[in-house]
């Protein structure tokens, strides 16, 4: 079914189901194109030289897969493989290039921290993807943060509970619009850096990755069915630290637009 | 941006939003996110080897797509040799907020469910041993069967009655509501305090003793008094 077909059943149907995120699109069913009593919006990324959306469907997240970042975080990781954890997916926050986007610092944290991260949306879906084929599963890419309650997720952590209130909360996966595999390609080379306030803080290169993107699509794969509308943010390098609100956080990878948010 | 998107078309088809039957309805209710109470009843806590004192509560997540119907017949999960079940009351979230009181967090609520908080309790145990993050343990594909939901305005708030859960006719966990140790508008205020909630949040609110494996083959039968039914499946 189009998506103009789902449009008009949902007109005569009377039923108003769900309303995008930041893409304000009103789209998406719900089982059998039932009525429901209010709307869930659908989390939507915009894709760049388009004025199409992507639909998000699941944000996984890769932790400790920078050699330097699993030792800044206390993890061997000649020992200790990378983990994936998850975000909701209306923690995406979009940020359009060449705008500077009000970030809200979360409540209960005293040490909020940036993690810039390359992004990779799936187009296609699988369970044990073998990693030659990996990369044909990818749409598109994009620069990304996946921002952390630091205090919260080591406290979570030392206790051996879970993370989501450190990792998991509102707003916590800023991204920029998505860029077609079709237009920039793969991204596995070329910097990828953060500044606070002008200043350099995190500065590396994708070919740290421990794991590359091919690799954890492959190893996701695994553990879970990938749909499309999955997107994996792909890890961070060394050197995350605080921002504290009035900051300016500056992201770049190499081909792609910077993103950028105040913390407010 | 806004308004630019308002009749985006979508690139790729996601198929229907995760969503609920509403009993008495034809009506369904769409699903947001799912949270979980971590050890809410003392017995399953100090069978999980901890201290049902009550520190404060903690939270995990399940992506929305994780819930299956009720009824359904469902493959064992991949990556586990230890999958097991956990019988709970599900809470909806009908009217959103943040730093809600305990004394008005009720009033939040649209409605009840019986729902199974699945569990790869092999990869959970791993994952906590190492202070490593619980999703694959947790929030992997197809762990949330739930029941229709029943709304508030028709059922009340249970805060007693009996929870429980039978394999093949047999009996694994048996409790009551009234054992939580954080009761439903305790969870609501504490958690409303992490994150803004919204319409369509649903919250699982732990589980009593007897959590254990399942098996292919496998029928479950999950209960809580006045709430619903649950029965699913598990394929040979």
């Amino acid at each position: 079914m189009t998506n103009m077909n789902r449009r008009n059943m949902l007109q005569t149907a009377g039923a108003m189901t769900f309303g995008a995120v930041a893409g304000c699109a009103t789209q998406g069913v719900a089982d059998n194109a039932a009525k429901t009593p209010f709307s869930v919006p659908v989390t939507t990324i915009p894709v760049v030289g388009t004025n199409e959306v992507f639909p998000v469907r699941r944000v996984y997240c890769i932790g400790r897969n920078y050699a330097a970042h699993a030792r800044e975080m206390g993890s061997d990781p000649t020992r200790e493989p990378p983990f994936f954890f998850q975000k909701p997916t209306d923690a995406i926050q979009n940020v359009a290039p060449g705008t500077v986007a009000d970030h809200p610092y979360p409540t209960l944290t005293k040490n909020y921290h940036y993690e810039v991260e390359l992004v990779a949306a799936l187009s296609r879906g699988g369970k044990n993807i073998p990693i030659e084929r990996a990369l044909e599963h990818v749409y598109g890419y994009a620069v990304g943060l996946d921002m952390t309650r630091r205090d919260l997720q080591r406290a979570m952590g030392d206790e051996k509970k879970p993370w989501e209130i450190g990792k998991s909360f509102d707003r916590s996966a800023p991204i920029g619009p998505l860029h077609r595999v079709a237009t920039v390609g793969h991204f596995t080379k070329g910097a990828i850096w953060l500044k606070v306030n002008g200043q350099i803080k995190q500065n590396a290169t994708l070919n740290h990755m421990i794991w590359s993107v091919a690799e954890q699509i492959a190893r996701l794969s695994l553990a879970n069915e990938l749909f499309p509308g999955d997107i994996i943010y792909s890890g961070t390098p060394e050197n995350v630290g605080p921002v504290v609100r009035g900051d300016r956080l500056d992201c770049h990878i190499d081909g792609l637009p910077e993103l950028s948010i105040r913390i407010v | 941006m806004k308004d630019d998107l308002r009749n985006a078309k979508f690139v790729i088809d996601l198929g229907p939003q995760p969503s609920l039957p509403i009993v008495g309805s034809d009506m369904r209710f769409p699903v947001g996110r799912i949270y979980c109470v971590g050890r809410n009843y003392a017995d399953h806590a100090r069978e999980m080897g901890h201290d049902p004192d009550r520190e404060p509560p903690f939270f995990f997540m399940k992506p929305a797509n994780a819930v299956v119907q009720n009824g359904a017949t469902i493959a064992y999960p991949v990556g586990t040799k230890d999958c097991h079940h956990e019988i709970e009351l599900v809470v909806a979230i009908g009217t959103g907020g943040k730093n809600i009181s305990v004394e008005k967090a009720l009033e939040h609520v649209w409605g009840y469910g019986v729902g199974l908080d699945m569990t790869r309790r092999d990869v959970q145990g791993e994952a906590k041993k190492m202070g490593r993050p619980w999703e694959m343990g947790k929030s992997f594909d197809e762990s949330a069967p739930m029941t229709a939901l029943k709304a508030a305005a028709d059922i009340g708030h249970p805060a007693k009655g009996a929870i429980w859960l039978k394999i093949n006719g047999e009996f694994r966990q048996q409790g009551d509501l009234a054992m939580q140790i954080w009761n439903v508008q305790e969870q609501i205020a504490y958690l409303s305090n992490l994150v803004t909630l919204e319409p369509g949040d649903l919250i699982m609110t732990g589980t009593p003793a007897g959590v254990g494996p399942v098996q292919k083959g496998d029928h479950l039968e999950g209960h809580v008094d006045g709430v619903g039914d649950l029965s699913i499946k598990y394929a040979a």
